[in-house]
């Protein structure tokens, strides 16, 4: 057994873990707390841990103090749905081409598409302004989906390539000597087998497209009711007074989607970035 | 008409040559088998047939039609892989159906030739299961299956039954003879099991190095093996090789064994001259007790019952197995001596190739 730790390694082990769990969540958790609390006893001193003052009260007021904040987290979830589906579009063609076809500058290519990602979205913003702007896009939708596709297609590739790599090659062979195309292959028999890997890039895309709304939507759109949640946040910073309670109630509200389908695909999401590691 | 036509098929990946000029004639409704050791190009040259892999050079005719550079498809093959390649997420049925869903068959006529493959193979009680909830075996039927329903006009079969289990590869090669005959298609077949080849195939291709070593009925192989590399694969245990000094060519020829035994040997003499070295090839059924001939120690002993299988060395350490009754009256670690006809031996050269036996077994057909 290679897992077999001494006691005093288990313990290591979980202090270890409990440290970066707590500097993982404390923040979260100090959320959830600042969101039960009335604003004014926010900023009590000394800091209390526990007190007797809460109530879901924010979670009602923020509502009327940003009217617009349903459709600010419809806009996060529809973006973010937009991206990933356009964005599986463009990778479970060229994930596949990349998997098993043979073509020029094939891993050039895909070293390029490496490299991309390792430019953030903010060195790029001013060219992707002006290249928008060309378009016609600044202040629609578009402004904020389709960089978040384009950057989103290179981590897709990668991810959803090591996938297809696994499936046995003597399938699509046999396909292939019954006479099946490439594109009915792909259909019937590779994606259907793909599926555990297109649910992993998928949520990974869809995270990934959520996290980065933010810096496209305040750059490239000025369209209050278009704005995502993390933009429309900053509608609790008032003239006088940041409604803090009312924002960090706001904020778990419009992480919970995520959460929850992290929570649904977790066993899928390690499954897969690990899968193809090892020979089964 | 099915015959099956190879014509100087040249192979090479990168610099490696794997496949040398191979010309076969393929009869039509016949069972041959590829057979050779791993890395002799065997795979290769099955899949060149099936067209998943082009020849660097040289045409495949199928029947009289050249489908040298024709699909798959439109070569009227079908194969059936070693990892029995079935689809996992379908169920037996529409694996079966896989080949008449993609030309879009009409679903009574697809219906039909599926439950006939089904009826051949013993599959209609498991046609809504999933591959996974089969056995071997059973897997391996399916993939049959999904080769038989386009009703092709050559079979090939990528060693099919080296995933099995020993007791499992012997019914189903009864059962793949059986289905030769059913279906009286031609089928090619490619193993490095010399046993599958003997029992199954009506011609033989021996393959080593890329090259044809000799291409023949199972009887011919054994009894005429072209080249020592032929009579060393074919047969069970191996033919054991000897070597041995010419002592004199005319009529007979007349050799000195290692060990000092001298024997007679009723072989083709021309091209060998006094004082040459040959290899003697014996088969280790075709030795008996005796109380002279081979000096043989024996060092390991095998009784299996109804044979006792001895492995021993004679002369200076040459590797010796003989193939004996279950009772012989021998023991581990003592010598016996083993006596042969002389018309039983094969004489090879220093380059492999065979002198002529002249007094030849009648071949059975």
């Amino acid at each position: 057994m290679m897992d077999r730790y001494t006691k005093l390694q288990l313990v290591g082990i979980y202090a270890a873990l409990a440290v970066f769990l707590t500097f993982i969540l404390l923040p979260f958790f100090e959320m959830f707390m600042a969101s039960l609390r009335p604003l004014e006893h926010l900023f009590r001193s000394p800091y209390q841990f526990w007190s007797d003052d809460f109530s879901l009260q924010a979670y009602k007021d923020m509502w009327v103090t940003v009217p617009l904040l349903g459709r600010y987290i419809f806009n996060s979830i529809f973006i973010a749905t937009s991206v990933t589906v356009i964005t599986m579009v463009f990778v479970v063609p060229a994930a596949y081409a990349y998997a098993r076809l043979e073509f020029p500058f094939k891993n050039i290519s895909l070293g390029i598409f490496l490299g991309v990602n390792m430019f953030t979205g903010a060195v790029l913003l001013i060219p992707l302004y002006r290249v928008l702007r060309t378009m016609g896009l600044l202040n629609t939708y578009w402004a904020m989906i389709v960089p978040g596709v384009a950057f989103l297609i290179p981590t897709g590739i990668w991810l959803l390539r090591s996938y297809l790599e696994k499936i046995p090659r003597e399938l699509e062979e046999a396909a292939f000597v019954d006479g099946a195309s490439r594109m009915y292959t792909l259909r019937r028999v590779v994606l259907p087998l793909a599926v555990p890997g297109l649910i992993v890039v998928s949520v990974a895309v869809f995270i990934g497209a959520y996290a980065q709304q933010f810096l496209f939507a305040i750059t490239f759109n000025q369209t209050r009711e278009l704005q995502p949640l993390p933009a429309g946040l900053f509608e609790f910073i008032g003239y006088q007074s940041v409604t803090w309670n009312e924002m960090m109630a706001a904020a778990l509200v419009g992480v919970l989607p995520v959460m929850l389908i992290f929570l649904f695909l977790q066993k899928y999401l390690v499954a897969g970035l690990t899968a193809g590691a090892v020979k089964e | 008409m099915a015959t099956l036509n190879l014509n100087a098929i040249n192979k090479s990946f990168g610099s490696a040559k794997v496949l040398h000029d191979i010309s076969l004639a393929i009869e039509d409704k016949e069972f041959v088998v590829f057979v050779g050791p791993s890395g002799c190009g065997k795979s290769t040259l099955l899949r060149i047939i099936a067209g998943l892999e082009e020849s660097t050079s040289g045409s495949i005719h199928i029947g009289d039609e050249d489908v040298s550079d024709a699909a798959p498809v439109d070569r009227g093959i079908s194969m059936v892989f070693q990892s029995y390649a079935l689809y996992p997420h379908l169920s037996v049925y529409e694996n079966i159906a896989f080949p008449l869903r993609v030309q879009k068959m009409p679903k009574d006529e697809l219906e039909e030739r599926v439950q006939r493959a089904a009826g051949i193979l013993q599959l209609t009680e498991k046609l809504d299961l999933k591959p996974g909830q089969l056995s071997g075996g059973q897997r391996q039927r399916v993939a049959i299956g999904r080769s038989i329903v386009r009703n092709p006009k050559v079979f090939l079969f990528d060693e099919p039954l080296s995933n099995l289990d020993a007791a499992l590869r012997g019914d189903m090669r009864v059962e793949l003879s059986q289905l030769h005959r059913q279906l009286d298609a031609t089928m090619v077949y490619v193993t490095h099991d010399q046993v599958e080849a003997m029992t199954m195939a009506d011609r033989i291709v021996v393959l080593n190095g890329g090259k044809v070593e000799q291409f023949g009925t199972p009887m011919e192989l054994y009894h005429h093996p072209a080249t020592k590399f032929v009579a060393g694969f074919i047969g069970q245990p191996n033919m054991n090789f000897v070597p041995a000094t010419v002592l004199e060519t005319t009529g007979a020829l007349t050799v000195e064994l290692d060990g000092g035994h001298k024997m007679s040997l009723p072989v083709d003499t021309s091209g060998v001259r006094k004082g040459d070295t040959v290899e003697v090839g014996i088969r280790p059924e075709h030795v008996t007790l005796g109380d002279d001939g081979l000096d043989v120690t024996v060092n390991v002993l095998e009784r299996l019952g109804g044979i006792s299988i001895t492995y021993g060395t004679i002369g200076n350490g040459t590797r010796f197995c003989a193939s004996l009754s279950g009772d012989a009256p021998i023991h581990q670690g003592k010598n016996m001596r083993l006596t042969v006809a002389p018309e039983d031996c094969h004489v090879f050269q220093s380059n492999g190739n065979v002198l002529r036996r002249k007094s030849a077994p009648a071949l059975v057909a």
